[in-house]
């Protein structure tokens, strides 16, 4: 119904209250009603009472004056001798003397002297009977007038009559009785004649109610409500003596309740005064009350609000209370979600390596920008992608931690070179710079070269120096793409063009990397389609043994017959392969189809296939050799399995454990390209390798630089110390045949004895270099 | 005695005319009580009879009291007041009958007031209130106090109608009187009861 606590409480508590008030009210005036009206019943108990007496004194003073006045021998013997006159005047001398109003004499014979209204003569007429009758005091109507008659004989000395003496009864002397009373009574006395009704000396409207509630109470004498035309009124009825036989008199007293109220008036005033004052204060209070206790409510319900609309919010604690602690955990809560709200963002916004913002953030921060340069138009956004030359290599020798500490190194390095520019790192060793200027080409061109710069000065982790060096690919918006994606793809583009390029430098980005990124998809969908086609072929380029002199393997070299563009080298074709992973199916076939070829050659010429690292990384090989080997019926002896040293970058028990499995199948193993890489004394440590092929750069450098014949001398003779056989690859001149045959080399390979032949020239090739064979 | 010397010039007039019958009145209160000291006369034919020569009549005042409390006289007649008390007394009396006043006489004193109209004469001490006494004047031969048992007696009486008239100080009538008729036989005695009320009288001491 309300819809809030403190409007509840308030109407609550001032409800209660006014109910509390409203009892003691109602119970304060009926105590008061009550109390009063006992008090007056009491009071007019007491006042009949008071009147009784009154007229008894007066009757008895009254009585006394008389009784001298009708012994008075003079008076006497002016009312029995007839003389009036003399009469009368003794009375109104008495009259004076005692202040009364009424005094006549009643003779024997019924003649009234002193009286000169003809109804008060009438009605003190009347009265002889009682005189008679030897009555001397009661109420009797004289002239339509209650009144109070006392009369005594005259003696003279028989009885001659008497002396009344008569008090009237009206509102005057009415009045001086009510003034004795403690409270301001109302009193009248009534008489009633016989087939009359009650009158009295005075006339109001109540008199008809009066009438009957004499009537009805006179003989009760206890006080009894009286409802009059102007309200309630407590009313006490008592009989008097009447001083006439058929003519009753009653006593009258009235009390108005709302009189008897009156003096409690100021009571209930204050009562209400206080009531009213105090309901105020209970409002005001409890609006107070429930507006400190809500208050902290309502400021939680805000705050909640705020929260839920992710805000961050924190109530003030202002009280050591309930509420209070509510507050406190509230604020708890809140700062823990906030709290956790915060990691969760870093989480998914931040790179937890580096601190960096991460690809996510760094995808909304670019789209930001790009909608900001879009709103103003002419301003310049470069997209910067850096990845390290060298990390490859330093993660595999140094181990990851190494490589984590070095990413840490370069990150730090590169914010402190871009300034206010946003560094993330995408992921490995891939870090995006955006810059937001108004020459954002040229600045994109100077950072590019300091931050090559700064990554080409070595790091030291771990006590080491390291160098990582790093490329640079750059586009810039809007004209290198409208969206971070386009931009993104572009800048990646300019990467692998720096990259290829031969890292340590940075590149813008072009329309033909695009071009060219795009003959590189379509490479990669002829090459799926060519494994399926069998657009492969397998060319043989013999080893030509310089212990036997004749040609004791093959090398299997794969060719592209691609549809359109004629033969493909490998080299344009090989590296897409690894990256795409197509090296395995192709891989694959050329172990099989090498096999099927080889196993119709003579029984001591091998077959060598070169097998990429990305295969050994794939699990199966063993059995695809196994499989091919079986299927073809070839003796694994006669299968050589040639692997680069590239295939230790990633170096593994893994590995190693694969190469001991093909070892025991009896496959020969060997080491090509041997000398290309940054250990590579340290790899024929790794495994009892059965081959190594010299590359052919230091062939081709032998008979020019020193050094080199130094070095394949060297290694010719490492070999042998190993137990290993040697293959010079390359092999051009007779010169490089002498040198290579003097430094005891096994075998030879190159354009000096043969070009990769197809396999069907395989047999000739052999019929020319094998004469001994032949003669064999 | 006294009664006696009322009766005897009746019968000396009863010698006249030959029929003559007694008449005796019992004069109760409604109770039946008898009435005392009511004064009962006759009118035989409705008209006072011839008196004969007046007596010598007393009231005493003795004991602060009058005695007797009812005296019959006949108009003409001397009453004296000698006071046997050792106290004054202040005799008067305002009846129209006869009005007079014995101002303060002292013992073995008397006073003696004539009467000489017919009518009733309460008499009262101005010193003292409770003493009272009434003297009937009559203008008529038959009169009679009645005795302790109430009966006043009357003999020879002339004529057959009788207007007997009772006064009582007390009694509850006009001017302390009944009248009746009464027939008289011509011979023999005729009994008259007469029944009164009677007001209590004023007690001694009291404001009556």
């Amino acid at each position: 119904m309300f819809t809030h606590i403190r409007t509840r409480l308030a109407i609550l508590y001032a409800g209660l209250f006014a109910l509390a008030l409203g009892l003691v009210a109602v119970a304060l005036y009926i105590v008061i009603a009550a109390t009063s009206e006992r008090q007056v019943r009491d009071e007019l108990v007491a006042s009949s009472t008071v009147f009784d007496r009154l007229l008894e004194l007066r009757t008895r003073e009254l009585g006394n004056a008389a009784g001298l006045l009708s012994r008075d021998f003079g008076f006497r013997a002016a009312v029995a001798t007839g003389d009036p006159g003399t009469a009368v005047s003794a009375l109104d001398n008495l009259k004076a003397r005692l202040g009364l109003r009424t005094a006549f004499i009643v003779g024997m014979d019924g003649h009234v002297a002193g009286l000169s209204d003809p109804r008060q003569r009438a009605d003190a007429a009347a009265l002889w009977t009682a005189l008679d009758a030897g009555r001397t005091s009661g109420i009797a109507g004289l002239g339509g007038v209650p009144s109070h008659v006392v009369a005594a004989p005259i003696m003279a000395p028989n009885l001659v009559g008497w002396v009344v003496f008569a008090n009237d009864l009206g509102p005057d002397q009415m009045h001086r009785l009510e003034q004795l009373s403690a409270i301001p009574i109302n009193a009248r006395v009534l008489v009633r004649r016989q087939g009359h009704g009650w009158t009295s000396g005075e006339r109001s409207p109540d008199d008809a109610a009066i009438a009957s509630f004499v009537d009805a109470r006179i003989g009760d004498g206890t006080p009894a409500r009286l409802d009059e035309e102007s309200g309630t009124a407590i009313a006490l009825a008592r009989p008097l003596q009447g001083m006439n036989d058929g003519e009753s008199a009653a006593l009258l007293i009235r009390y108005p309740l709302a009189e008897a109220l009156a003096p409690y008036l100021p009571l209930q005033i204050a009562m209400g005064m206080t009531g009213l004052i105090g309901l105020i204060l209970v409002i005001f209070g409890s609006w107070r009350l429930s507006l400190s206790l809500t208050r902290p409510i309502s400021l939680l319900d805000h705050a909640a609000q705020r929260m839920e609309e992710g805000e961050t919010v924190e109530v003030k604690v202002e009280t050591r209370d309930e509420i209070g602690r509510l507050a406190q955990s509230f604020n708890r809560m809140a700062g823990g979600i906030a709290e956790r709200e915060k990691r969760i963002t870093q989480l998914a916004f931040n790179d937890s390596l580096t601190g960096l913002p991460n690809r996510a953030f760094f995808r909304q921060h670019l789209d930001l920008e790009l909608r900001q340069a879009e709103r103003r138009g002419s301003r310049g956004l470069a997209l910067l992608c850096v990845d390290l030359d060298n990390f490859k290599a330093v993660n595999d020798t140094l181990g990851h931690p190494v490589g984590d500490e070095l990413l840490r190194a370069v990150a730090t390095r590169l914010s402190a070179s871009v300034g206010d520019a946003m560094v993330a790192r995408l992921g490995g060793d891939e870090f995006i710079i955006i810059l937001s200027r108004r020459d954002a080409h040229e600045a994109a061109g100077q950072v590019a070269g300091r931050l090559i710069a700064a990554l080409a000065e070595p790091f030291e982790i771990a006590g080491q120096e390291l160098s990582a060096g790093a490329s640079i690919g750059i586009a810039m918006a809007p004209g290198d793409g409208a969206d971070a994606d386009t931009l993104l793809k572009h800048a990646d583009l300019a990467l692998y063009q720096a990259k290829g390029e031969g890292g340590g430098t940075y590149r813008f980005f072009e329309d033909e990397m695009n071009a060219r990124a795009q003959s590189r998809h379509r490479l990669e969908a002829d090459l799926r389609r060519a494994v399926a086609g069998g657009e492969f072929e397998l060319y043989f380029q013999p080893l030509f043994d310089l212990e036997t002199n004749r040609i004791g393997s093959f090398e299997a070299l794969i060719r592209w017959n691609h549809p359109t563009r004629g033969l493909v080298a490998p080299d344009e074709f090989i590296p897409l392969a690894e990256e795409t992973g197509l090296i395995v199916p192709i891989g694959s076939w050329v172990i099989q189809e090498a096999c099927r070829h080889a196993v119709k050659w003579p029984d001591d010429v091998r077959v060598a296939v070169n097998v990429s690292s990305v295969q050994f990384r794939k699990p199966g090989l063993a059995n695809i050799l196994m499989q091919a080997l079986a299927a073809s019926g070839l003796d694994p002896k006669r299968l050589e399995v040639e692997i680069t040293e590239s295939i230790f970058l990633e170096s593994s028990e893994a590995l190693i454990a694969v190469l001991h499995s093909l070892r025991n199948m009896g496959i020969r193993i060997a080491l090509d390209d041997f000398g290309t890489g940054y250990s590579s004394l340290s790899y024929l440590q790794s495994f009892p390798f059965d081959k190594i092929k010299i590359d052919r750069s230091f062939i081709q450098q032998m008979l020019s630089r020193s050094g080199s014949t130094a070095i394949v001398h060297a290694i010719t003779d490492l070999a042998r110390a190993l137990g290993m056989e040697t293959t010079a690859e390359g092999v051009e001149n007779p010169e490089q045949l002498a040198e290579l045959r003097l430094h005891g080399c096994s075998s030879v390979q190159g354009y000096l004895f043969s070009r990769p032949v197809k396999a069907a020239g395989v047999f000739a090739a052999l019929d020319a270099s094998n004469p001994r064979r032949d003669v064999a | 005695m006294r009664a006696l010397a009322l009766i005897l010039p009746a019968l000396a007039l009863a010698a006249a005319p030959a029929a003559a019958g007694d008449l005796v009145v019992q004069v109760r209160a409604a109770g039946g009580a008898p009435v005392p000291n009511a004064v009962v006369t006759l009118y035989p034919g409705g008209r006072p009879s011839p008196l004969g020569p007046a007596g010598s009549y007393q009231i005493a005042q003795r004991d602060l009291q009058f005695s007797p409390f009812v005296l019959v006289v006949p108009i003409g007649a001397d009453v004296s007041f000698p006071n046997f008390d050792n106290v004054r007394h202040h005799v008067y009396s305002f009846s129209p009958a006869r009005r007079f006043e014995l101002r303060l006489y002292a013992r073995e004193q008397t006073r003696s007031v004539h009467f000489d109209r017919p009518g009733i004469v309460p008499l009262g001490c101005n010193i003292h209130d409770n003493m009272i006494a009434f003297i009937d004047v009559v203008d008529t031969a038959f009169a009679a106090r009645t005795d302790g048992a109430g009966t006043a007696r009357f003999t020879a009486i002339p004529g057959s109608q009788v207007l007997v008239r009772i006064w009582h100080p007390y009694l509850r009538a006009p001017g302390n009187q009944l009248e009746l008729r009464v027939a008289v036989p011509d011979h023999g005695t005729a009994a008259q009861a007469v029944p009164v009320n009677l007001r209590p009288p004023p007690r001694p001491g009291s404001a009556y």
